[in-house]
């Protein structure tokens, strides 16, 4: 194996590839507009946020209560979490309208508030009517749930100040009150704390705590980013493998290649390189337009964990170009080997844990997107430059792509050498 | 010796390309390998480049197999497809086959300049080749063979679909690499082209070479002593000519009839007569020398321009 026949391969495959149209496509354009989709199509600049529902109110209580359906307006429209309002309210008048608009989607829920509203929760129980919409099952579920929860921590603060007024009228013990030996305390705590109880009888501490790579919206589009580098590794690594034969045979170019002093061993480095070349500078352009947008990839070169995702790039290069290889065992034409090359590439992404996360599939993809080895080293690189996980967690991955990469490659060596023997005699 | 091929037997799914060849290059020189398509040029020159395996027989390119990649490094072959990379313009082109021979990148520059001013591409170098003409194209694929100036250049059918002007370019491209002391085996269709530039000539047909030496050599074995080739303003039917013509060896070409004799002086004055009295009108008549057409013809029996139809 020649230096300069590498060279030769090399070159020539990577200025031939970048100068047809079609291809630049597929490698640079298709994966910038994933990208871009990503960032103002599929999550938007909003996401990241809490969503804010829109709710429409039709109130009939009129009543001059302390607290009335006036004032519990006023409370749903200020209510936030995490700086964003909850609610955004539309009154109506008529409560047709209001159920004609849920109809149509326009609203995400809607409450009447009947007429003593605010007497009865004064002195007794208050009614409310809630109607619960949304475009989807998973949205019907949310909303109902933001609901519920609004009117369970409204109705709690209601109830403990009721237990506040009430403990205004209690003037002392009775006389057959025994203190109970389980508190130390007088009458009128105890009194105050059974109320409370009455009123709230679990007191939950709720911990939010889930990982900021899915809930943060740069880390998100991050997560995304390296899906449009997976996809495309996929498509054009199968694509760049099944159609280096068939093409140098078809242009003419593998008999007279083979003429000269080099050596199939000379084309399979050469193609190999110039593929690797070709998916690494793809993947420098989409992770650059995915920083453009704000997406979040974090790579530091001294950090011992990152220069993993170099060696887990080089082994999804070698697996899915070894993988083509295999592919143009079955291919007699270009056009032929490019089709199903990307057919192929786009279905596994989509199927196989690469542009959606396997978590959202159905369990027979799952376990697909568990035995496909791109797969693998795909998550090595997201575990690193997204969670920033340890170079402990991703051992075992890592371990498995390169056994994978391995055998993949020697199955495409042989796929090759059989593909040049059907064309050559050398 | 350059190249010896013995007893090469090849076919194609039980169909034989090759029967028996035997051909050798022992110097410089250009030997053409004159034949129809279909005749099993290309085929042997693909054995000659390693290309391809015989089923029987042997092939050495100066004692190596030609499989062999230091065999390969001393023969430039050039396929009927110049085997170019059209997205990429004709330095990039040379240069990637220079690479492939492992020439310095400098001294393939200065030759890659001087092969294409000579064969006249250089204006158009920098265009995509894809963009070039056929011609170009194949001139192309002539200045990749020779870049290495090996000392054997195997050529299938290079002037193949160029105009006249581009197959004299070769030609003299061709002469130069044999006063170079380059040698050259041409595969060729071409009667003329054979004729013109060869040493030595091999007439293959059906995968057999039916006759080989010198062009001149071959024409006063096989060919007619003359040939008389008569231009018609008018032919009255061929049909009537034909029976005028009947015991004499003939072929029509371009509405020329040529007519193979053994002594002009006597058939010319009663075949004109004949003509005359058909009804035929003559533009010329004249007694030229045989080719190797004839010669082909006369062995084959068939013209090497039928054969091709075929």
């Amino acid at each position: 194996m020649r230096r300069s026949r590498i060279k030769a391969f090399l070159v020539a495959s990577t200025k031939s590839f970048f100068k047809d149209k079609g291809s630049v496509f597929w490698v640079i354009a298709w994966p910038i507009i994933l990208v871009l989709m990503s960032a103002y199509v599929f999550i938007p600049p909003s996401a990241g946020s809490p969503m804010t529902m829109k709710l429409g109110i039709v109130n009939h209580d009129a009543s001059r209560s302390p607290f009335n359906g006036s004032s519990l307006i006023s409370v749903l429209s200020n209510v936030k979490y995490n700086g964003t309002r909850l609610f955004e309210i539309k009154v109506y008048k008529a409560e047709e309208d209001m159920l004609a608009d849920l109809d149509k989607g326009k609203l995400d829920a809607g409450i009447i508030i009947p007429s003593g509203f605010g007497r009865n929760l004064t002195l007794g129980t208050a009614l409310l009517k809630a109607y619960v919409g949304g475009k989807s099952i998973y949205s019907i579920q949310v909303n109902r749930g933001i609901l519920e929860s609004f009117l369970c921590g409204f109705a709690r603060e209601i109830g403990l100040r009721k237990a506040n007024i009430a403990l205004n009228y209690i003037s002392g013990a009775p006389s057959n009150w025994t203190h109970p030996s389980q508190f130390n305390a007088t009458f009128k705590e105890f009194v105050y704390r059974f109320m409370v109880g009455l009123v709230e009888p679990i007191n939950t501490t709720l911990v939010e705590k889930a990982p900021k790579a899915l809930t943060e919206r740069p880390r998100i589009l991050g997560w995304y980013v390296l899906g449009a580098v997976g996809m495309m590794m996929l498509y054009s690594g199968f694509s760049l493998g099944a159609t280096a034969i068939v093409e140098e045979k078809e242009k003419g170019r593998l008999e007279r290649i083979l003429s000269t002093p080099s050596t199939p061993a000379d084309l399979l480095a050469g193609k190999m390189l110039s593929g690797l070349l070709i998916l690494l500078l793809s993947s420098i352009v989409i992770i650059l337009s995915g920083l453009a947008v704000q997406a979040e990839v974090r790579w530091n070169p001294l950090r011992p964990a990152d220069l993993l995702v170099l060696l887990h790039f080089l082994l999804l290069g070698v697996m899915t170009i070894s993988m083509g290889f295999l592919l143009s065992l079955v291919s007699k034409t270009t056009k032929g080997a490019g089709n199903l090359a990307v057919g192929l590439g786009l279905l596994l992404s989509f199927t196989a844990g690469i542009w959606f996360p396997k978590e959202w599939m159905p369990g027979a993809l799952r376990m697909l997107a568990d035995v496909f080895p791109p797969t693998w080293s795909l998550d090595a690189i997201r575990d690193i430059v997204v969670y920033r996980v340890g170079i402990g967690d991703v051992a075992l991955l890592t371990v498995e792509s390169l056994a994978a990469t391995l055998i993949l490659f020697l199955l495409g060596v042989e796929a090759y050498r059989r593909v040049i023997r059907r064309y050559v005699e050398a | 010796m350059l190249l010896e091929a013995r007893d090469l037997w090849k076919s194609f799914g039980g169909r034989p390309a090759l029967r028996g060849v035997e051909l050798s290059i022992k110097d410089k020189g250009i030997v053409s390998l004159l034949g129809p398509n279909g005749a099993g040029k290309s085929t042997f020159m693909k054995i000659a480049a390693g290309i391809l395996r015989p089923e029987r027989g042997s092939i050495l390119v100066m004692g190596r197999d030609p499989r062999d990649p230091e065999a390969r490094s001393l023969i430039a072959y050039c396929p009927q497809e110049p085997g170019l990379f059209d997205e990429l313009n004709s330095w990039d082109n040379l240069m990637f086959y220079a690479r492939l021979y492992s020439l310095p990148e400098q001294k393939a520059r200065e030759k890659a300049r001087i092969l294409l001013e000579e064969l006249g591409i250089l204006d158009h170098a920098s265009k995509p080749v894809g963009k070039l003409s056929g011609g170009m194209r194949k001139k192309l694929g002539l200045a990749i063979a020779m870049l290495a100036e090996p000392p054997l250049y195997l050529l299938d059918e290079p002037t193949t679909g160029m105009d006249p002007g581009s197959r004299r370019d070769v030609w003299r491209i061709l002469r130069e690499i044999k006063a170079d002391g380059g040698a050259v085996l041409l595969a060729t269709h071409y009667m003329d082209e054979a004729d013109e530039l060869s040493d030595t000539v091999y007439i293959m047909d059906k995968g057999r070479i039916v006759a080989s030496g010198k062009p001149e050599k071959l024409k006063e074995r096989y060919g007619p002593p003359s040939v008389v080739e008569i231009m018609f303003r008018r032919v009255p039917s061929q049909s009537s000519v034909e029976d005028a013509l009947r015991g004499l060896e003939h072929t029509w070409s371009e509405g020329k009839l040529r007519v193979s004799v053994e002594r002009p002086e006597k058939v010319v004055p009663r075949l004109v007569e004949q003509l005359y009295s058909l009804g035929a009108d003559i533009g010329s008549v004249r007694i030229v020398k045989p080719t190797l057409e004839d010669v082909f013809l006369k062995l084959t029996g068939r013209r090497l321009e039928t054969s091709e139809e075929k």
